[in-house]
């Protein structure tokens, strides 16, 4: 009887040391109000576009709140429709095997003031349908706090990106002309074998 | 240097290795690339391994691919499955060109056929075209069909398994080592300046380009049979044109065939599937990085380096101490470990103990297939091609049988698949106690009477009007030199009453 109560015990306990090592999204206050140059619904080209980026410490939160914060790092993230069917985006609340945010905008220290950046979407970024998050870190590199572009839902003011195809013109004429050779190889094997054959027959 | 003279020629041929009477080499020479026999081996291993590289070309670089191609977790399996199941028909089909034009024209061919295929992989822009260009590339899998039958041409009974079981097994190696030339490959064209979304579709053009000049190499150096090519053999008339209903009958109701292609999908089928999903397993149950994982993952198919060759050489040790009676033994207590091990890989939870059982797993599961290439050669000598082409495209059935019922949404966890996999491997693999030859036995039965011979066996597949015009006379050689299938008994066994009937014109 007393067993299975240990057993139990240990395991939760094991659950607790495994969570506490990671910092967890949702132990983390939205204290920053993070605002975006895309306007909801719109359709930035990866590699032209840029994105505006400005970020603040919500005044209405007590003063000294912002004391830890060292750095500020922004990130391009998946809003929930961009991850359905793809388990290599998906939200956990452990950070540190969160896949929410894979794309990094840039990281800057926190200042008070003058917090803006200008982010040329870059050509790796895939079509999808994203928000904008700002993780506070502390001076350990942990998240302490964070502020998006959306609401708690992540359904409100979402923009998409349009990725680069990676097909280049040149690319499409030596796959076209490559492959129009092999065929062509083939038929002259095929012409080839027959001349053999025949010439084999008039020996 | 063994010197044979060809029948009605009025040339001697000087073959390199030691041959029996239809030419084939009694001996292997690994080292050695004499023509046409060990050149044939060293070309069909060579472009099979080509093959097996575009056709899982893909998989490693998927994590690129599905955010350029905007791909669901569905999408990718469709593919995958898309992949395997297309060599299903293409591996009958490609049986069937082997028996009717040879060898090295059908697999050239095949290789050059899908080798647009890959070239296209470079401008695929959506799912749709993703899952074409993986479906018509798995089409050359098919050249496993014709890398065996052209062993079985060149080789005789004795060294046939080994010869069978390294070509077979060094092509497989390719599933293996594309898991780390890819990667190599578009990070070098990645650092040379290309963007990620081109860098990839650009790497694509090393498969393909290696598989069309492997065509190249097939057609130009190549020959169908220690004698010449299918269409010289047939226009002089040493080799007559077979008839295909005739082929494709004795082929269809030989039940043999259809039982090792059901057990070669439980060994085979196995591999291919594990190809699939072993790298996403290790990655998601033991967090291991995508690299790692990715090694992983070649390290399964690697084994085949040594484990199939090993299957095909335990084979033919087998044969000689036993006979055919050996080799469905061996074979059944293979696979079967085989299953053990399979059911023990999803039991087991920590990441070391894990990769240890998946290596002894691969080298199980692989030396089965080698074993089954052992057995093949003799089910039908007039239907040898379509025999071969029914075996392995058991195998992709088996792939996509395993895949779809045990790796597929989320009904089994991917653990519980792989014990469930290996269930099945042991219940399917009973099926070889089954098989019986009349002139040599079966597992648990000796031959059906005294005085069966292999020329009972193998005249069956030609009627008296084919006789009588002397088709049959290849298939008399290959019974009498597939004497050696009795084992040491081989003394004390019958001969046939009705010896060579040499005096038809």
């Amino acid at each position: 009887m007393a067993f299975p109560g240990f057993l139990l015990a240990l395991f939760l306990l094991s659950c607790l040391a495994a969570s506490c090592c990671g910092v967890t999204f949702s132990s983390l206050q939205d204290t920053l109000i993070v605002t975006a140059s895309p306007q909801p619904g719109q359709v930035l080209k990866a590699g032209e576009d840029k994105i505006t980026v400005t970020w603040a410490l919500n005044t209405s939160f007590p003063a000294g709140i912002d004391s830890a914060y060292g750095t500020i790092k922004v990130k391009l993230c998946f809003a929930p429709i961009s991850q359905q069917d793809r388990a290599w985006r998906k939200t956990v609340d452990n950070l540190k095997k969160d896949k929410t945010c894979l794309h990094k905008i840039v990281a800057k220290p926190y200042s008070t003031s003058n917090n803006t950046f200008t982010w040329t979407v870059q050509r790796d970024v895939p079509t999808a349908t994203y928000f904008i998050r700002a993780y506070a870190c502390n001076s350990a590199d942990e998240e302490v706090a964070y502020g998006q572009t959306t609401d708690s839902h992540k359904t409100t003011n979402l923009f998409e990106v349009q990725a680069i195809s990676g097909r280049h013109v040149s690319l499409d004429i030596a796959s076209v002309c490559f492959s129009a050779f092999s065929i062509l190889s083939l038929f002259g094997f095929f012409f080839l074998e027959k001349r053999k054959a025949k010439a084999s027959q008039t020996k | 240097m063994e010197i044979s003279q060809g029948g009605d020629d009025s040339y001697q041929k000087k073959f390199a290795l030691p041959v029996d009477s239809e030419h084939k080499a009694t001996e292997f020479r690994l080292f050695s690339v004499a023509a046409p026999h060990m050149r044939a081996f060293h070309l069909s291993w060579i472009s099979f391994f080509a093959c097996f590289v575009s056709t899982f070309a893909a998989p490693p670089l998927l994590p690129i691919i599905r955010d350029n191609l905007d791909l669901t977790a569905t999408d990718i399996g469709n593919a995958g499955i898309a992949a395997v199941s297309g060599a299903v028909f293409a591996r009958i089909a490609m049986g069937t060109a082997c028996d009717l034009f040879g060898p090295r024209l059908a697999s050239a061919s095949l290789t050059l056929l899908t080798a647009p295929a890959v070239y296209c992989t470079s401008i695929a822009n959506s799912a749709v075209s993703f899952l074409l260009v993986r479906f018509f590339t798995g089409f050359s899998l098919a050249t496993f069909v014709s890398t065996q039958f052209w062993m079985s041409s060149m080789f005789s009974a004795r060294v046939v398994g080994t010869a069978n079981g390294v070509a077979g097994g060094w092509g497989n190696l390719g599933g293996g080592a594309t898991q780390l030339i890819m990667p190599l490959v578009f990070d070098l064209i990645h650092h040379i300046g290309a963007t990620k979304f081109t860098a990839w579709r650009i790497a694509f053009f090393i498969p393909a380009l290696f598989q069309t000049l492997s065509a190249y190499g097939i057609f130009f150096l190549g020959q169908d049979l220690p004698d010449g090519n299918y269409s010289q053999l047939h226009k002089s008339g040493d080799k007559h044109k077979d008839n295909f209903a005739q082929v494709f009958h004795h082929a269809v109701t030989n039940y043999r065939g259809w039982i090792l292609a059901l057990t070669y999908g439980y060994c085979f089928g196995v591999e291919l599937t594990i190809d699939n999903i072993i790298a996403q397993y290790f990655y998601d149950r033991f967090n291991v990085n995508l690299h790692t994982a990715g090694i992983i993952a070649a390290s399964f198919g690697l084994a085949n380096l040594f484990s199939r060759p090993g299957g095909g050489m335990l084979s033919d040790l087998m044969a000689k101490k036993f006979g055919m009676r050996g080799r469905l033994w061996t074979l059944w207590i293979v696979q079967t470990l085989g299953g053990v091990f399979c059911i023990l890989l999803g039991k087991v939870g920590s990441l070391g103990v894990s990769i240890a059982v998946m290596l002894i797993f691969s080298v199980f599961v692989q030396a089965a297939c080698g074993l089954t290439f052992g057995v093949v050669p003799f089910v039908s000598r007039r239907s040898l091609g379509i025999i071969s082409g029914m075996t392995g495209g058991g195998g992709n059935v088996g792939a996509v049988l395993t895949q779809v019922i045990f790796f597929r949404g989320s009904r089994y966890s991917t653990e519980t698949g792989l014990t469930l996999m290996g269930v099945m491997i042991i219940c399917c693999t009973l099926l070889i106690t089954l098989i019986h030859f009349p002139q040599w036995g079966g597992m648990f039965c000796g031959p059906a009477s005294k005085s069966t011979t292999e020329e009972d066996y193998y005249m069956s597949e030609w009627n008296s009007a084919e006789k009588e015009q002397g088709f049959h006379k290849a298939s008399l050689k290959f019974s009498e030199n597939s004497r050696s299938e009795r084992g040491k008994r081989i003394g004390s066994a019958p001969t046939p009453n009705n010896s060579t009937p040499d005096t038809y014109v």
